[in-house]
């Protein structure tokens, strides 16, 4: 497409010059403040950090819950995936619109409608105690479930698009093929479809993932002091405490999560496909 | 097209007005609620009077003082609204100048507490509000802050996370009620961390409350006096507390930047703002509570705000030096108690 190497370069300079000065450069800054104390470097503020037991708990729910939220979202977006490639072009596109069309409605929007939902009073509750599985409400708000619901539905869409993206690329005749060939659902999947989506589920997994760790208003809002996540911990500290070195601490533990969870994820997917 | 535009610039640099209203700017930064109105009732109009312009920055009040203290030596902003608490941080760092009332043909007409909230001449308070326990009347009763506690109630209430505004002053009051008053606020964190399995949630946003009276999830919190009036307009009774230990609250008072080159058109608009017109417009649409003594409100207006010289005197308010100096303290015994 281009002429040689430095006109593809020139053309990506403003972009990337762009991206330095207002994104790079200040989050650098920002988290140089975390390895600095008495003028050197040092990574005392990380032992500082993880010698608190609270910062542990928080670090681990935090982790876990991305985790869970990226391993169901992955399962559900497969399934909603096949299904929605499979369907005739006019059914596809409806489809695409209606998984689409949560990210169009504001996160905090999004996660309101849960406390009415989750409510004593919610129709969650009133299946519950209609059905007779319980004689009094449940409490479901401000609970590790509710942010773990609120986390699913508001990061959901953007597996179940990436993979549509995957699924569609695959070639049509794969499955057929290793259906003749004997394989059950179970291995088409394992064998077939997985390796061939690979791209997309690792696209999809660091979003979910990534989105999980950092979405602040959900874990707020449907959890609160209750389960205290890092992103919760991170505002704390910087509009309570103004501990700018906690903060960039946490804002730097937050971002070698999320490169951490795309690498392992490229690599699980690498492996797999080199069996 | 070129010519014309040039030679229009000219003339509105020559221009007499062009002159006066590109040099008289004044910038403000203000808490980022009811701009609509603030825009109608006080920016407006003050432009109007000083032929002047009005730059107005909104943000919470961290983003507000990191701006100010990267911005030290050469200010941006003229004028800025805060928090007491957030007043003192600015005094200890430099940040503000002391307010020269003298030039404040308003300041006598305010409250005794607005006038210097915190003794040290630097901020002058704007507005003020009460903070108590909005509850089901139909469900419960409240006579004292421990009243929330009660095995009865506790598993109805919402509570103010400590992060909030009105978490500390909640807590202060708590301790009162429960005989362990200390600037710690150590007592009352942890009789709620012993409870807070219970309490149904320790909030972040006030806004969360209304729906979730509504929803009979909670019937009680503490809350602003300025969250009330969403609460009047249910359809389940929903009553103001007074308890026996009284009621807290909070305070936001006018700074003036450090080095400010507009210190004089900010004072003019400090007073513009403290004025009984001003501050009764603001009432009157349940912008503000007055911190001028001379505003007379309409009774649905005194109804929904913190209103009255009585009022003003009976609020218990943390001390600036004490919030300043124990809020890293106080997060670290609510995270070690509630947050795990």
């Amino acid at each position: 497409m281009f002429q040689n190497r430095a006109e593809a370069l020139a053309l990506a300079l403003p972009a990337a010059v762009f991206a330095t000065l207002v994104f790079l450069l200040p989050v650098a800054i920002l988290l140089s403040e975390g390895f600095r104390a008495g003028g050197g470097w040092t990574l005392s503020a990380y032992a500082g950090f993880f010698s608190e037991t609270l910062n542990r708990t928080v670090f681990l729910r935090s982790f876990r819950l991305g985790l869970e939220v990226t391993a169901v979202s992955a399962v559900i977006g497969y399934a909603a995936a096949f299904a929605i490639v499979n369907l005739p072009p006019n059914g596809k596109g409806r489809m695409i619109g209606l998984v689409t069309l949560p990210l169009m409605i504001s996160p905090v929007a999004r996660t309101y409608a849960w406390i009415v939902i989750l409510g004593r009073t919610g129709i969650v509750n009133q299946a519950i105690t209609g059905l007779g599985l319980s004689a009094e409400p449940l409490r479901l708000l401000f609970t590790e479930t509710a942010v773990f619901i609120g986390l699913l539905q508001l990061f959901l869409p953007l597996m179940i698009l990436s993979l549509i993206s995957a699924l569609e690329n695959m070639p049509k005749d794969a499955i057929p093929a290793a259906r003749v060939l004997g394989a059950n659902w179970f291995q088409v999947f394992w064998k077939v479809i997985l390796p061939l989506t690979r791209e997309g589920l690792v696209v999809g997994g660091t979003l979910v993932f990534t989105g999980s760790l950092t979405a602040y208003i959900t874990p707020a809002v449907l959890g609160g002091s209750k389960v205290l996540m890092l992103e919760t911990l991170l505002y704390q500290q910087v509009s309570v405490a103004n501990d700018f070195v906690s903060a960039s601490v946490i804002a730097f533990i937050l971002i070698v999560m999320s490169f951490a969870a795309n690498i392992l994820l490229k690599r699980l997917a690498t492996a797999r496909n080199r069996r | 097209m070129k010519k014309a535009l040039i030679a229009s610039a000219a003339l509105a640099a020559l221009s007499p007005l062009g002159a006066t209203a590109a040099d008289r700017t004044l910038t403000i930064s203000v808490y980022a609620f009811a701009q609509d109105d603030f825009k109608t009732l006080v920016y407006d109009p003050f432009e109007a009077k000083c032929g002047c312009n009005l730059v107005v920055e909104t943000g919470n009040s961290v983003e507000r003082l990191a701006k100010m203290e990267a911005n030290k030596a050469n200010p941006v902003i003229d004028l800025a609204a805060v928090s007491m608490a957030d007043a003192l941080a600015a005094s200890r760092a430099g940040l503000i100048d002391k307010v020269d009332t003298a030039k404040l043909a308003n300041f006598t007409k305010l409250y005794d507490v607005a006038k210097d909230p915190n003794g040290d001449g630097m901020s002058v308070g704007y507005t003020f509000y009460a903070t108590s326990i909005a509850y089901r009347s139909d469900k419960m009763k409240i006579d004292s802050w421990a009243d929330l506690l009660k095995p009865e109630y506790v598993g109805h209430v919402a509570f103010p996370n400590v992060t909030t505004n009105q978490g500390p002053p909640a807590l202060y009051m708590l301790g009162q009620a429960l005989g362990k008053d200390t600037p710690d606020l150590k007592g009352p964190i942890e009789a709620l961390g012993e409870k807070k399995d219970d309490i149904v949630t320790f909030y972040e946003k006030s806004s969360q409350l209304v729906q979730l009276m509504q929803q009979e999830e909670i019937w009680a919190a503490p809350i602003g006096r300025f969250s009330w009036a969403g609460f009047t307009k249910l359809d389940v009774p929903v009553a103001w507390a007074t308890p026996k230990e009284g009621q807290t609250g909070g305070m936001n008072v006018l700074v003036l930047t450090k080095g400010s080159k507009n210190q004089d058109l900010a004072l003019q608009f400090m007073d513009f703002w403290l004025s009984t017109d001003i501050q009764t417009r603001l009432a009157e649409k349940l912008v503000d509570s007055p911190a001028n003594s001379e505003v007379k409100l309409s009774e649905a207006a005194a109804n929904n705000l913190t209103y009255g010289e009585q009022t003003a005197k009976s609020l218990k308010l943390i001390p600036s030096a004490v919030a300043l100096d124990n809020r890293a303290g106080w997060l670290k015994s609510w995270n070690e108690k509630v947050g795990q």
